[in-house]
């Protein structure tokens, strides 16, 4: 084509480009601003308190945070979550037979978390726990860990 | 490939744009475009006739719906949230402030361009007949902005927001007989409180906005059946009565009208058959000239005056911050308190006459305005016959920006008479 | 022209993507990021672990916020001050420094505004320091911010913060509440001060204001106490502390509540001794306290504290403007009060005390706390500026007898005068004496009687 016909072509392109493209931004960016940056609620991640406030053998359960937290004398911290994957229950746990029971609807979890018995698809989540800085444990609810980890302070 | 033509044409039925009928067919079948007419004429479309006001008013209203509904997703109109909303807007929301100023900039322009623009529609005469009922129904649509910037001004629940409509609702509380139930029924309780910011959303987010609709709505249609935009001025000349065209039925048998064959490679609508008197339009030749397809002459000058608004209010959003004073604090008025800019001209006077500025004043001017049309029995639109309509009208104009403008400037704390560059203390704090 | 238009449109689109695009760029790089990374940077360099080092490096930005719904704020400032719980951040450039000597004073429990001011919303420096136009509550200077102690700890000692006992003894003794409502008890010639601290008024200018307050207010009736700075800082402390925010049940727990000893302290300070009797140790005016926890609920006392008046009506005892805290201590101390630990408060007296010493003991405790000294002064010198009453000031009230019988005297403090005017076209006197017997029983007005007499200075030449 010759030269005249190639700027025109280009302009318009370029012009056509640059509205859609912009559009495309605009759109994008409403979506980005749709995404909340800050949460209203209590935080994901938090302090429990020193290890000494934690007993060996039975776990301590966290009400507020729905969390049950072990401590092995051999290896150490873990957190788990009291929330049934059935659909939400808060299970207790006994210790008897060292299980997790949810009285919705009859699910049994093991101890390492995985379903025995009853309606959860899922086995209970683990959750990473760190020793902060000042000395105080963290538990972060939203890293999950395997049944397997434990904190050894 | 045939499966996405046969898609593409269930879709778009009309034909090539390349052809007339195609760009016919683009604005008459199309539910978006088909209040435009197919053609418009050039010398209407003149940005010296018309500024564009109208189109950019328009424009500016989509600017505040679109950054309006999304800007009500982070806040909560009760006072214990609002101000903490306006703050999470600014410091945590992603492209909170810019949003933020682009709406609070297009709510001042819309004020600006709506007065333009009814300013523009006076001088050219265009709401002389047949346009007189769309004048009013202007002069409707030009209240509902000031309604939807007032409302709008309190959501933010900061001293320059809670001041003003404490003023503002107070002026109107002058309203005879009316003005004290009136005021309730506005702030839903004695003061400016809870009751008054709900309801001040639901009027801002919902009801005003409807009524906006409707009425624009209405405001177009009519637009359309009154034959379109106005001729510009420089176009007015009385045509003699044999240079009219008549296209149809002529309207008396006995006059002279010169007809014009029917153009070989013109399409005439025949829209129905129904008995009664037969519809007629007449034109100047000059006119008939001057006819081009809307698509794409008048599209292209649309978009341009819409990038040009929103490119602007983009500009202006981010050169220009929008305010947000402190948390509105009842037990403390600011020395001055003073209405939103646009209603200042109402609190200067009745800052000398509660009566005169508050009732008299604003009930006089809307109907003023309202009977313009039916007032002005001068049925020419030619600036040099109708001076003196256009020497009062434009008294009225400089008369409330001067009374703005004093508002604005020259009033200081106990709203006492101080001019801009002296610097006033207003005491301990 | 039809081509320039649309070049002109499609000009105005590459416009509006470059305003958009800058628009979204803007957004994407507020300053906190940057603050982030330095401070994960420096985090990482103490980090021996490659694999926990990388992770730290590669930690997203993020707002983080403490919710305070009791306290009613959000505060964000760790969204930069990133070190302040961590004690190996002990030595790092600010805005990373850990905050030492917090105690259970945490930002994740506590926030930071609360004690600091500030703009807690706010995630700029600027803002969030609070020194920006119209936030009219800018950081606390290092000079005044353990004034903010006070705003939770409203009684006893507040450990660290001398001045703001000081501050409240101050009040109490000078007359203050002459002039000035707090909580609800006082004068109405000056303004409340209930709320004082949330009037966001600049520290310096209080000090200021205390040491010359016709200066710093033009056109006050507020007399000049001559304080030392010493007194109009402590003084400036109590003012920035009382903010009248309702902190008490949101962090109050059974540790925090001062127990016996601070209830003992109150018992002393308040004089209870003076009408009171434990076991028969005391005075007999009122009843005898001993085992009283074991006759009436810890809600009945309360009420008591709060109002006698309602439990006993004609009830000559004061209303104590106690905090709730403070008189859950004083019913702590109450439960193990013996008459032994009771003679021992009383044998720090100079001397014991009769029924008449009681009285005008009362009466010039009644003197002190409602005001009367604000005016008329401490040594009842009088002599504060009142322009254009006869006279020009406040009297004296050492001479009262030569003029006014007791009874007439008792009569003024009941109904109150307004003084006559020196002037009588001129301006009324911005002082007056109000009329104290809708807030004082006829038992009070009766000791501030007393004590009263017993200063008279008699005439040389009286016989």
């Amino acid at each position: 084509m010759n030269r005249r016909a190639f700027f025109k072509l280009s302009w318009g392109t370029v012009g056509v480009g640059a509205l859609v493209t912009a559009l495309g931004v605009s759109f994008a960016a409403i979506l980005r601003f749709l995404k909340p940056n800050v949460f209203y609620e209590p935080p994901q991640a938090f302090k429990i308190g020193t290890p000494g406030d934690f007993p060996y053998g039975a776990p301590m359960f966290l009400v507020e945070e729905k969390i049950f937290i072990f401590r092995d004398r051999e290896k150490g911290f873990s957190a788990a979550s009291a929330v049934c994957t059935h659909l939400g229950c808060t299970v207790a746990h006994f210790q008897s037979d060292n299980k997790f029971h949810c009285p919705c609807h009859g699910s049994i979890f093991a101890a390492d978390g995985s379903v025995q018995h009853g309606p959860a698809p899922r086995a209970l989540e683990w959750f990473e726990v760190t020793l902060a800085r000042d000395g105080q444990l963290r538990v972060d609810k939203d890293k999950t860990v395997p049944p397997t980890y434990r904190l050894m302070v | 490939m045939n499966l996405f033509r046969e898609i593409w044409q269930s879709i778009v039925r009309r034909d090539p744009l390349s052809t007339d009928k195609g760009k016919s067919e683009l604005v008459f079948l199309n539910v978006w475009l088909h209040i435009h007419p197919a053609k418009v004429k050039k010398e209407n479309m003149k940005f010296r006739h018309s500024f564009y006001l109208g189109f950019i008013t328009f424009f500016l209203f989509l600017i505040l719906v679109t950054t309006g509904i999304v800007l009500m997703v982070y806040y909560r109109p009760y006072p214990s949230a609002a101000y903490q909303d306006m703050k999470d807007l600014e410091f945590v929301v992603f492209m909170g402030p810019f949003l933020r100023g682009m709406h609070r900039w297009a709510a001042h322009g819309m004020v600006v361009c709506v007065f333009l623009h009814m300013c523009r529609v006076f001088y050219t005469g265009s709401y002389k007949k047949p346009r007189q009922f769309n004048w009013v129904v202007g002069v409707f649509l030009f209240l509902l902005t000031l309604g939807l910037s007032f409302t709008g001004y309190l959501l933010p629940w900061d001293q320059l927001a809670y001041w003003a409509i404490t003023v503002g609702s107070n002026i109107g509380s002058y309203a005879p007989l009316v003005g004290g139930q009136l005021r309730e029924w506005l702030l839903g309780g004695h003061s400016v409180g809870e009751a008054a910011l709900i309801r001040f959303y639901v009027l801002h987010v919902a009801v005003l906005p409807a009524a906006m609709i409707l009425f624009t709505i209405v405001h177009f249609w009519r637009v359309r059946k009154d034959g379109g935009l106005s001729r510009p001025i420089w176009k007015l000349q009385d045509p003699k009565p044999a240079q009219l065209v008549t296209i149809g039925a002529p309207a008396a048998a006995a006059a002279p009208l010169q007809t014009v064959p029917a153009s070989s490679t013109k399409t005439y609508g025949l829209m129905e058959v129904v008995t009664g008197k037969p519809i007629f339009e007449t034109v100047t030749p000059e006119e008939e000239e001057d006819t081009v397809f809307s698509y794409p002459y008048a599209f292209v000058r649309e978009a341009v005056a819409l990038m040009i608004t929103v490119t602007g209010i983009m500009m202006m959003s981010l050169f220009f911050h929008a305010p947000l004073e402190e948390l509105a604090n009842p037990a403390k008025t600011p020395n001055p308190a003073k209405a939103p800019w646009y209603f200042l001209g109402l609190q200067e006077l009745v800052s000398h006459s509660a009566m005169l500025g508050g009732v008299v004043a604003p009930a006089l001017m809307v109907l003023a305005l309202l009977a313009i049309p039916y007032i002005d029995r001068n049925p020419s639109r030619r600036p040099n016959d109708r001076k003196w309509a256009i020497w009062l009208f434009t008294f009225f104009v400089v008369v409330n920006l001067v009374l703005i403008v004093v508002g604005t400037f020259f009033r200081g704390p106990g709203w006492a008479l101080v001019p801009p560059w002296v610097h006033v203390t207003a005491g301990a704090e | 022209m039809e081509r320039r238009l649309q070049q002109l449109f499609f000009g105005l689109s590459i416009l509006a993507l470059v305003l958009i695009v800058a628009a979204a760029y803007q957004a994407n790089t507020p300053t906190w990021k940057n603050y982030q990374r330095n401070f994960h940077q420096l985090e990482a360099q103490g980090e021996p672990n490659e694999v926990t080092k990388a992770a730290v490096l590669a930690t997203p930005p993020e707002i983080h916020q403490v919710m305070l719904t009791g306290l009613q704020r959000v505060d964000r400032c760790t969204t930069c001050h990133l070190g302040v719980e961590d004690p190996t951040m002990k030595n790092a450039p600010e805005p990373f420094r850990f905050h030492a000597g917090l105690g259970s004073h945490v930002p994740s429990k506590f926030g930071c505004t609360i004690c600091h001011g500030g703009q807690g919303l706010a995630t700029d420096k600027d803002g969030a320091h609070g020194k920006v136009d119209f936030w009219p509550n800018p950081l606390l200077s290092k000079d005044y911010v353990r004034a903010s102690c006070g705003r939770c700890h409203k009684e006893g000692e507040v450990p660290g913060v001398p001045e703001l006992t000081e501050g409240r003894h101050l009040f109490e003794t000078q007359g203050c509440r002459g002039c000035h409502k707090l909580n609800g008890v006082g004068g109405s010639i000056g303004p409340d001060l209930t709320a004082e601290g949330a009037n966001h008024r600049a520290p310096e200018w209080l000090e200021r204001h205390f040491l010359a307050p016709n200066v710093i207010s033009a056109g006050s009736a507020m007399p000049n106490f001559h304080f030392t700075k010493e007194q109009a800082r402590e003084l400036t402390y109590y003012m920035l502390s009382l903010t009248s925010e309702d902190m008490g049940t949101y962090y109050s727990s059974v540790r925090s509540i001062p127990g016996p000893a601070f209830g003992r302290q109150l018992f002393i300070e308040k004089n209870c001794i003076t009408c009171h009797n434990v076991g028969g140790v005391g005075l007999k005016s009122g009843p005898d306290l001993q085992g009283v926890t074991k006759k009436h609920s810890t809600e009945w006392l309360d009420e008591q504290l709060v109002n006698p008046e309602l439990v006993y009506p004609g009830s000559s005892m004061p209303e104590y403007d106690l905090e709730p805290n403070a008189r859950k201590a004083l019913v702590a101390y109450l439960e193990v009060a013996t008459p032994e630990d009771v003679q021992l408060i009383l044998s720090n007296k100079t001397r014991a005390l009769t029924p008449q010493d009681v009285a005008i003991e009362a009466g010039k405790q009644n003197f002190s706390r409602f005001g009367c000294v604000g005016c008329h002064g401490t040594e009842l010198q009088g002599g504060v500026a009142n322009p254009n009453a006869q006279g020009g000031e406040v009297p004296s009230l050492l001479h009262l007898s030569d003029d006014y019988t007791k009874d007439e005297v008792l009569a003024v403090i009941r109904n109150g005068r307004v003084p006559p005017l020196d002037n009588p076209n001129g301006p009324p006197p911005p002082l007056y004496m109000p009329s104290w017997k809708h807030v004082l029983s006829d038992e009070d007005i009766n000791r501030i009687g007393d004590y009263l007499w017993s200063k008279q200075q008699v005439k040389k030449d009286s016989w």
